[in-house]
Formats: structure tokens, sequence, C-alpha cells
């Protein structure tokens, strides 16, 4: 709407793409090490912090009413916690 | 920076029509049980599915990531510039959007060929079942989005910038910002996960 | 207008949900379906034990097929609404609906011919069994379709009273996009893809019925107000 809040979505394209290294660095060993499986829970989580950014500053659900954007957040919240537990029971 | 904010953060709005949030919510639904079930039976068959992902290309992966998440920021950066009535500028993104979209579709194409021509197709095992299911249910919905773009591009160029267009600019957009957010989980689930 | 006539089609979809449902349920034991993977013995043998169940459910889910042909009638009607004269949108829902009903026909006609005669060799009973589940799932482009037209007709209303409210239009895409995943079975014989899975058969199947009972709903609100409209005739 203004200046201010164009250079925010700026930013947060930029932060998404950092995320998507920094996923794509725990998907190749990096900071976990042989615990891969503790890679895999941190990748999925951010990735679910990626989605939630997109929800709230990129579909402008930060400024939606509240219960679009609870219907939005509840989603994001139960599919990250379900995968986590498949992945989790499958080990 | 959020005192920066309130002012606007105080202003409720809904972007877009209430019903592209019904079809929005849907869809997202739909999604939700394929990655559940993807996840699933993955964790019935690890070695399998993880011997399999090897297979798989990142750097088309990771590259089509890039593509999806500079292409909702065009598509916000679009819908910025409808607001503030500069029409030109705004179709000006929603084309570079597409254009983001046409690559995406395209890196897919050649991304499928690599697999094809190894001799691997949507029946080699469960792995690629899922593979091949889920990317190219997203797959239609990125040409769907093409589609959509295409209308929001007509739409900036030619029409007057009033409160309803604005609202179809916005409708359209949410349409893209899902097809982006199913494609950051189906990243990380098919290319990252081990 | 003919408030009565349109009311009774619209209340069509309400038999053809259930009885449908109890055909295919209770009656012949579809649920769940039988599964892709079993031998040609097995399926033969389920349709030898319950020859009669089997050949009784057919025969309701063949009575109430019927319906869906009034209920598309009444669908068009309101659409016509919509469109004015030059309603393609409402034609395509008319031949697409049709062409529904057809695939649903064949393959409960498949599914009777299958327990017809149940001595018969086994692997013409799968033959048969096959061709019924397939005629059932596969086809679902023209629903699809369907739902398409409804949705963009929806959404394209431009009277002053819309006749539909724009989340229905939204709806019936969504719908549409969820049969999607049907034509895959034809490569899977097991999994969430095959005609017994969650994909093809649980998604669809209860998202199709709730279709019925939504439009219902919405076709049986605009029907009363369009006749408590003093203009139309």
């Amino acid at each position: 709407m203004d200046a201010m809040s164009v250079s925010r979505i700026t930013w947060v394209w930029f932060a998404l793409i950092l995320a998507t290294g920094l996923s794509w660095q725990f998907g190749h060993g990096f900071g976990f090490g042989e615990k891969f499986h503790y890679a895999t829970v941190a990748i999925l989580i951010i990735t679910f912090i990626k989605v939630r950014f997109v929800f709230l500053d990129f579909m402008e659900l930060r400024t939606a009413p509240l219960s679009l954007r609870l219907a939005f957040e509840a989603w994001a919240v139960l599919v990250c916690g379900t995968l986590i537990f498949l992945y989790w029971s499958g080990i | 920076m959020s005192s920066v904010e309130l002012p606007q953060a105080a202003r409720i709005h809904l972007p877009g029509e209430t019903g592209v949030w019904v079809f929005i919510l849907g869809d997202m639904l739909m999604f939700a049980l394929l990655f559940a079930v993807f996840i699933y039976y993955r964790s019935q068959d690890v070695g399998l599915f993880a011997g399999s992902q090897l297979t798989l290309n990142q750097t088309f992966g990771a590259f089509n990531t890039l593509l999806l998440l500079s292409s909702s920021w065009f598509v916000a950066l679009g819908i910025n510039a409808a607001r503030k009535s500069l029409g030109k500028i705004s179709a000006r993104y929603f084309a570079a959007t597409f254009c983001c979209a046409l690559a995406f579709v395209v890196v897919k194409v050649f991304e499928y060929g690599e697999k094809f021509n190894a001799g691997i197709a949507i029946t080699t095992n469960d792995f690629y079942m899922y593979y091949f299911m889920l990317t190219g249910i997203h797959l239609i919905h990125v040409v769907i989005g093409m589609g959509v773009l295409t209308f929001l591009w007509h739409t900036a160029r030619s029409a007057e910038l009033n409160e309803k267009n604005i609202n179809v600019l916005e409708s359209g957009a949410s349409f893209w910002h899902m097809v982006d957010i199913l494609w950051i989980v189906l990243f990380a689930l098919f290319y990252l996960l081990r | 207008m003919n408030k009565t006539s349109q009311l009774i089609c619209a209340w069509c979809a309400i038999p053809f949900a259930i009885f449908f449902t109890i055909g295919i349920w209770p009656l012949a034991g579809f649920m769940p379906p039988l599964s892709p993977d079993l031998s040609a013995l097995e399926i033969a043998t389920i349709y030898r034990e319950n020859t009669l169940p089997i050949r009784t459910g057919a025969l309701i889910m063949m009575s109430t097929s019927g319906f869906m042909c009034a209920f598309l009638a009444v669908i068009a009607v309101q659409m016509r609404r919509i469109e004015g004269r030059f309603d393609v949108l409402t034609i395509a829902q008319i031949s697409s609906g049709t062409v529904g009903v057809v695939a649903f026909i064949v393959a409960t006609v498949a599914w009777t011919a299958a327990a017809f005669r149940p001595e018969r060799s086994p692997e013409l009973i799968q033959l048969l069994n096959d061709i019924g589940w397939i005629y059932f799932l596969m086809t679902f482009s023209t629903f699809v379709v369907q739902d398409f037209v409804v949705g963009f007709a929806i959404l394209g209303d431009k009277n002053a009273e819309p006749i539909f409210p724009r989340w229905l239009g939204y709806y019936n895409l969504w719908v549409g996009v969820t049969f999607i995943p049907g034509g895959l079975l034809t490569f899977f014989k097991t999994g969430p893809f095959a005609w017994d899975g969650l994909f093809v058969w649980w998604v669809p199947f209860i998202v199709f019925f709730s279709w019925y009972v939504v439009m219902f709903v919405m076709l049986r609100r605009a029907i009363i107000a369009q006749s408590e409209q003093p203009l139309t005739s």
C-alpha cells in the first residue's frame, strides 16, 4: 500500500529464498551430520514457516478477518504436525 | 517494525471475494490429504522411497521453488501497484509472474522427460506413483493459474482500477499464492526429506 | 412460472442420493468397492455368494439413476436465467451431465450382467466386474466439465440479484478438481489411486453426493426466490 509495505514484501521474498537455501543445506547433511531424522524435522518446520509467511504477507491474511486467518494458521499447524508425526512413526 | 505497521494492521480487509476462499480452503484440504497419504506410505517402506528419491533431480526442484517464490512476490507487487492505480506497472508484474509460471512448466517437462528417458514411469514403484500424481495434479493447478494470470494481466492493463476490479485481481492473486504454497510443501516432501 | 414442476425435479436429488447409496452399500455390498487386486476366482465367489443382493442392489441403482436426468433439467432452467438466450453453458451442462448418467447406467448393466449368470467362468465375471467399476469411476471428464460449466455460469452472473451465491460457483469448480484423479485408476490395482482408494473412491464419492445435497438446497432457494419475483412469468 505504501513504500513501507512494498519493501516488507521484498524482505519476505528474500527471507523465503534464504530459508529455501537453508533447508537445502539441511537436506544435504549440513548442521545435523548423521542425525538426518532431525534434519528432516527441521526441513518440515522451515517449510511450514515459509508457508506461514506466504499466508500472512503475500496472501495478506495478516490483515484479513480473524476467522480466515485462523483457518489457514490451523491448516499449517495441523498439516505440519501430522507430517512430522507420520514421518517419525516410520523411523 | 510492528509499531510502524499498527495503523494498517488495525484495518481489517478480506483480499478478494469470499467465494474464492471456499475454493482455496477446499483445495488445500485435498492436498493436505495427498501429503499425509504420501508420507504415511513412505513411512511404511522408507528404503524404497528414500532410494527412489535419490534419482530425482534436486536442482530442477530447487530452481522451480525459486521460480514460484519469485512469482508469488511479483503477484504481491502487482497487487500493490494496482492499489496505487498503476495499471501498466501492475500488468508488467503479472506478465513477469506468467513468465515464471511458464518457466516452471518448461522445467517440469524436462524433468519428466529425463525420467521417461531413464525408463521411469508412474507404474515403476509407489514412490514414482506419488511423485507423478502429486506433481502432476499440482502442474494442472499451475496451468490453470497461467490462465488466471493472463486474466489478471488483461484486467490490470485495460480495465479501470476501481475497488471492484482490484477485488477481482486479489481473488486471482490469492489462487496463485496457493499454487506457490502447495509447491513449497511438495518440494520439501519429494526432494529434501531424508 | 412452473414452481411446482421445478421443485419436484429439484427434489429428485434426494431419492437419488438416498436410494443409490442403499443400492450400492447395504444391498450390493460394494462399499468399500471390490478391490481391483482380487483374483478372478475371488470376484466370482463374491458374485456367486451374493447373487440376489447384487442383482437387487443394481436394480435399485438403475431405478434411481433416472432421477439425475430430472435434476439436470432443473439446474439447466436456473442456469438459463443467468445466461439468457445464448445459453451455451446450460447446454454443455445438460450434455455432460447426461453422459454422466449413461456412465452410471452402463456400470449398473455390467454388474447386473456379471450377476446374471454367476455360474459362468470366473474370468468373464471378473471382466464384467472390471468394466462396471471402470465405467463408474474412470468417467471423470464429463463430471469435471459439468461442474466447471455450472461454476463458470454462476461466477458470470450479471443479474442485479444473482440467482446463486458466488461461493457456489467456486464450490462447483472445487468439486470438479476433486474428480480429476479418477482417471488414474487405469494404472493401479492397490493404493490410494486404485479404484477402491482414497482419491478415486472415497473423496469423489463423498464429494459427489454432498454436491447433490448442496445443489438441491441452493436450487430450492433459487426456485422459491424466482416464484416471489412478480415480473417473471
